[in-house]
């Protein structure tokens, strides 16, 4: 194969490339599906808390409070509370909603998990 | 030439097919696209459940029928009550606790009617502190002791109570807990009894349904009231109200051929025995299986 012919090639081949990509990543992407809450756009996640808060408000379980966060990552109920109630500084939440907030962030701040016994 | 120029290009056209084919596996599977700001429509189903979950215990607390409303909609389920009801149906079969499961029954309720309706069963109080009241029996020497009664604690107005007192009773402490004041709750009530029985001859309909209607005195339908329906066999336990496209006080049963049932209204203690399906007869005088509606009231 000549130097111009391997050109060619390359050429061709990049071409392809690009081709690929642009299908794999634009035209087509990976559709998911079956995500975890963990990747919610930010606002939709402190919604959920917010949400979560406003139930505290209402039982004052901060178990069942502290179980529905656990499903939003890794980070502890209290620092997602936090992140959550600093979102809602920032975005101009209502007054209602900030101190919601605030009360479910004391609780979980104070919340000591039951251990299970061992079986 | 020309095989010279079929040679070129094939040349290119296979280039240009392995970097399509490397383009593709990098794109799909070694760097796919990362979601990062996903929206809930696209939750895994269990993680949707709690999702309504958190949405109907907010709307519990909150009574904010529109943003329980706008926050449904969020989850891109084509009839959302629907939803919910069958989330509420899968939680009973589960053996997950009534209390658990009422508010979204009640979400779904409401969302039915269009308006908020008055919480039924909240399960838990606020904490109160306790104030404790000390009392120190003082005496004189012309005037029987006066015990002076002081609270500690953060409830207010602080009652200062005085009262007379004979010298002989010991000093002691009291502790007075406050209760919480209670809302309303939907109590057990009067008793519903049964105010008709009807035979449903549809041959369109489930075979041997066997449907519930419960209303209170007023004649409006009462959700979430628990029947038990127990046979030679066994025994189901079910509620009303979760299926709130039919009626708040609606509940049904699938009847099997030649069992005998006996029903028990949860409230009320109500019970009916001798409860078997009936047989309907078409227009060509062919027989069927057909179905009950059973009406009780307070």
């Amino acid at each position: 194969m000549s130097s111009s012919n391997i050109i060619k090639f390359l050429i061709a081949l990049a071409i392809g490339v690009s081709l690929g990509l642009t299908y794999g990543w634009v035209i087509a992407p990976v559709e998911y599906t079956d995500i975890p809450p963990n990747i919610l756009r930010e606002d939709y996640r402190v919604d959920y808390v917010l949400m979560v808060a406003e139930a505290y408000q209402g039982n004052f379980d901060d178990a069942a409070a502290a179980r529905r966060i656990a499903i939003l990552g890794s980070d502890s109920p209290a620092e997602i509370t936090a992140s959550a109630l600093d979102y809602a500084n920032r975005n101009n939440f209502t007054q209602a909603e900030v101190q919601d907030l605030q009360n479910l962030l004391t609780a979980m701040q104070t919340y000591q998990p039951q251990e299970n016994p061992l079986p | 030439m020309s095989r010279l120029l079929r040679s070129a290009l094939f040349q290119f056209s296979l280039a240009l097919l392995i970097g399509l084919g490397l383009g593709l596996l990098y794109s799909w599977r070694i760097s796919p696209v990362t979601y990062v700001d996903a929206n809930p429509a696209i939750l895994r189903a269990d993680f949707k459940d709690q999702y309504r979950i958190a949405i109907a215990a907010s709307y519990a607390a909150t009574r904010d029928l529109a943003r329980a409303s706008s926050r449904l909609a969020l989850l891109g389920d084509a009839d959302p009550i629907a939803e919910l009801s069958a989330q509420a149906q899968r939680m009973l079969a589960q053996g997950q606790a009534f209390e658990s499961v009422q508010p979204l029954a009640q979400l779904a309720t409401d969302l039915t009617q269009g308006f908020a309706s008055n919480p039924i069963t909240p399960t838990t109080f606020p904490i109160f502190n306790t104030p404790i009241i000390e009392f120190t029996p003082t005496k004189t020497e012309d005037a029987p002791a006066t015990a002076e009664v002081e609270i500690a604690g953060t409830s207010a107005p602080q009652p200062t109570v005085s009262f007379e007192q004979t010298p002989l009773v010991p000093v002691s402490i009291e502790t007075i807990t406050p209760r919480p004041t209670f809302t309303p709750t939907a109590g057990p009530g009067a008793p519903f009894v049964l105010v008709n029985q009807e035979t449903v001859c549809d041959p369109g309909m489930t075979r041997g349904l066997m449907q519930f209607t419960l209303q209170d005195s007023h004649h409006k339908e009462v959700a979430g009231v628990e029947i038990i329906v127990t046979w030679n066999l066994g025994e189901d336990r079910f509620f009303t109200g979760f299926k709130p496209e039919v009626g708040d006080g609606y509940a049904d049963f699938v009847m099997q051929e030649n069992v005998v049932y006996n029903i028990r209204i949860v409230t009320g203690g109500s019970f009916v025995s001798n409860i078997s399906m009936p047989t309907c007869t078409d227009p060509n005088g062919t027989s069927y299986p057909g179905g009950l509606l059973l009406t009780f009231q307070q």
